[in-house]
């Protein structure tokens, strides 16, 4: 995996925007720390310096430059770690262990930066924090302390913040490669198994790591849709085939047919019009043919979904017995139905209209005179049940499941009208509703049950 | 009647219009559909012909737009094979009734006439006659010669519709569509059943009224 890829993932650049967070929030604290320490220990030195700046006066026995040399000079060689010195107005040093300085009254850092800092101040010279003061006869009066504690605690606490901040920065920058690289990696894993699928590896699918975590779901929702996608396919490929093959024999026939006729010339009108009829009655079975295959295809689709609707099956199914009542008697045959009122469900009326149209057609064009078929609506604990079945001669089971593809035909049917879609149609519509639509033996017989979901 | 078809087609239109000059209708022929708009509005027609599929404006904006004009001119729209959904959008858009591409001229010329012979207004008619067979459309009964006769819904549905045709051809389609609310070609002869019902119990008590058209459909007439 090339690594800038890494710095474009979503999870890293998340990470980068933490670390910086957190960053600045150390900075802030280290900010608070610094101030307050710092702070801390230069108000200690300053009380520290201030106070024996008073102790230094008032050990003084009388008024006199003399006396307060002599008690300076004492003072500078008893403590070493203080610093004192005492000038007149003019600058000149009259005791204590500083060079002169430029007189500065109260608070005062003074430091010797550069080639020749004052002997005997060693460490010192770099900095000493110190009180100075006027006294009556005009002479400047300083005392000091070193501030090499206050620099090297600066110092330190600087090292320590500038070696926090570079681990932070690094252990942001590794964990944000280690959780990045996790997730960068299942998405490259889709994203090369959608290009396999783009470049015609259709049965491709994305590997499930089996923790069931968001990219297993995602990847689980991809391949159920890739699997949607593939059996539309097939059923695109397997359909353009069939209309293929199904009309490749009625145009022959069609074909030879206006040979035929032409060949008769114009003196037997009445054989040609005979011709003429039959021709128009094969084009309009192919035009059917094309019409239920547009239709199943747009049924499959699912579009119809949107405009679904509450329909009364109850009235729709009790209309269609009534219809082919009349029908099925002129056949000889008996239709009785069984019809639970005011039964509805969420779908497309004239669709449901040509499902149960299509299979009580189905029962009495294949069945002999003599039968009886009986229609049957009920909710049951499964949901809303519709059952048609007839007494005739009913489909082995070996064909049960083949019915229901498109074209297909029992040897036993094919002289009676039909495209062999009729089912298939039925198929997708009851699918369309998600409605399961099963076929078994009425014993005689057939029946047929179409079974909405509660 | 006077019938404008707004059709793109050349070969669809020259046929329906050879058909209807032939039945004696005068036809205009509009290729586009602005332009249909514009003569469809600005001219007095019995009948518009729209196809659902036009240049410059297609068939359903056409009539959407005439009648929120308040053009109340009825339509027939022509749809093409397999759009399952065009009648209904046709029929929302305003349209009267539809044809599916191919149809049979006799198919499109019984629609022209049950189109052009329609009461504009909804008649509040309560009584169709034929000969000696009165329908009460209030109280709901039927007479051939003042003797009563039984029907069922559907049957009187069906008499109904040929009765408010009388002395037009209905077609098998127009009959399975609006008494039977089927939109798709049944595989059986339902109309054809249903009507030898009929016929039997009205016929008990007169001649035959309702006459089969060969290969067309029904006609319900007076005996001449």
């Amino acid at each position: 995996m090339r690594l800038p890829r890494l710095f474009h993932t979503s999870s890293f650049r998340l990470t980068l925007l933490y670390a910086g967070i957190f960053s600045l929030s150390m900075l802030l604290l280290f900010g608070a720390v610094y101030w307050s320490t710092i702070g801390l220990m230069s108000r200690q030195i300053d009380g520290t310096v201030h106070n024996e700046l008073i102790e230094l006066q008032s050990a003084t026995r009388d008024d006199s430059r003399a006396e307060l040399q002599r008690v300076v000079n004492e003072y500078a060689s008893r403590s070493p770690s203080f610093f004192y010195l005492l000038q007149d107005s003019n600058g000149r040093p009259l005791a204590g262990n500083l060079p002169p300085v430029k007189p500065e009254l109260g608070l005062r850092v003074m430091s010797w930066s550069g080639q020749n800092p004052p002997p005997g101040l060693g460490n010192a010279a770099k900095g000493i924090r110190g009180y100075g003061t006027v006294i009556a006869n005009g002479d400047y009066l300083f005392v000091g302390l070193s501030n090499v504690q206050l620099r090297r605690m600066r110092t330190s606490l600087d090292r320590v913040f500038l070696w926090s901040l570079i681990a932070t920065l690094v252990l942001a920058l590794l964990g944000g490669a280690a959780v990045s690289l996790g997730p960068l990696r299942r998405v490259e894993a889709i994203s090369r198994a959608s290009r396999d699928i783009m470049d015609g590896d259709l049965g491709r699918r994305i590997a499930l790591r089996g923790s069931g975590d968001e990219f297993d779901h995602l990847a689980s929702s991809l391949n159920a849709m890739l699997d949607r996608i593939q059996a539309l396919m097939n059923g695109l490929r397997q359909m353009s085939s069939d209309v293929a093959h199904d009309l490749r024999t009625p145009l022959t026939l069609l074909r030879q047919r206006l040979e035929t006729a032409r060949s008769l010339g114009t003196n037997n009108v009445a054989t040609l019009h005979a011709v003429f009829d039959k021709s128009i009655q094969d084009v309009d079975s192919i035009l059917d043919t094309f019409g239920a295959v547009l239709r199943i295809a747009q049924i499959e689709s699912g579009s119809r979904k949107a405009k679904f609707s509450r329909v009364d099956l109850s009235e729709l199914v009790e209309g269609l017995a009534e219809t082919y009542r009349a029908v099925a008697e002129e056949k000889g045959q008996r239709l009785v139905s069984d019809v639970e009122p005011g039964l509805p469900v969420e779908g497309d009326r004239e669709l449901l209209h040509q499902l149960f149209a299509n299979l009580i057609e189905n029962a009495i064009s294949h069945a002999p005179p003599g039968i009886i078929i009986a229609i049957r609506l009920s909710r049951g604990v499964n949901g809303i049940e519709v059952g048609i079945s007839d007494t005739g001669p009913g489909i082995p089971e070996a064909h049960r499941e083949k019915v229901f593809q498109r074209f297909y035909r029992l040897e036993t049917s094919r002289a009676s009208p039909g495209n062999g879609l009729g089912l298939s149609l039925a198929a997708a519509v009851a699918e369309l509703h998600a409605a399961s639509i099963s076929l078994a033996d009425n014993s005689p017989g057939l029946r047929v049950t179409v079974a909405f979901p509660a | 009647m006077k019938i404008l078809l707004i059709e793109d087609n050349r070969e669809t239109a020259d046929y329906v219009f050879q058909g209807l000059q032939e039945k004696g209708h005068t036809t205009s022929v509009i290729q586009d559909g602005r332009e249909g708009l514009f003569r469809a509005a600005s001219e007095n027609w019995d009948i518009l012909i729209v196809d659902r599929l036009l240049p410059g404006l297609d068939g359903l904006s056409l009539v959407h737009t005439l009648r929120g004009g308040g053009v109340k001119t009825p339509v027939l729209f022509l749809t093409a094979l397999g759009g399952i959904d065009d009648r209904v959008s046709g029929l929302d858009a305003g349209g009267d009734d539809y044809l599916i591409k191919p149809f049979a001229f006799s198919e499109l010329a019984a629609r022209v006439n049950a189109l052009g012979r329609r009461p504009r207004q909804t008649a509040a008619e309560t009584v169709l006659k034929v000969a000696d067979l009165e329908m009460d459309l209030l109280a709901r009964n039927v007479r051939r010669a003042g003797v009563d006769v039984v029907l069922q819904p559907r049957e009187f549905r069906l008499l109904e519709y040929l009765m408010r045709h009388a002395g037009q051809l209905v077609t098998r389609t127009m009959l399975l569509e609006n008494v039977w609310d089927f939109h798709f070609d049944p595989r059986t002869n339902i109309v054809e059943s249903h009507i030898s019902r009929l016929r039997s119990k009205i016929n008990k008590h007169g001649v035959e009224l309702i006459h089969t058209i060969r290969g067309s459909g029904y006609s319900i007439r007076a005996p001449a």
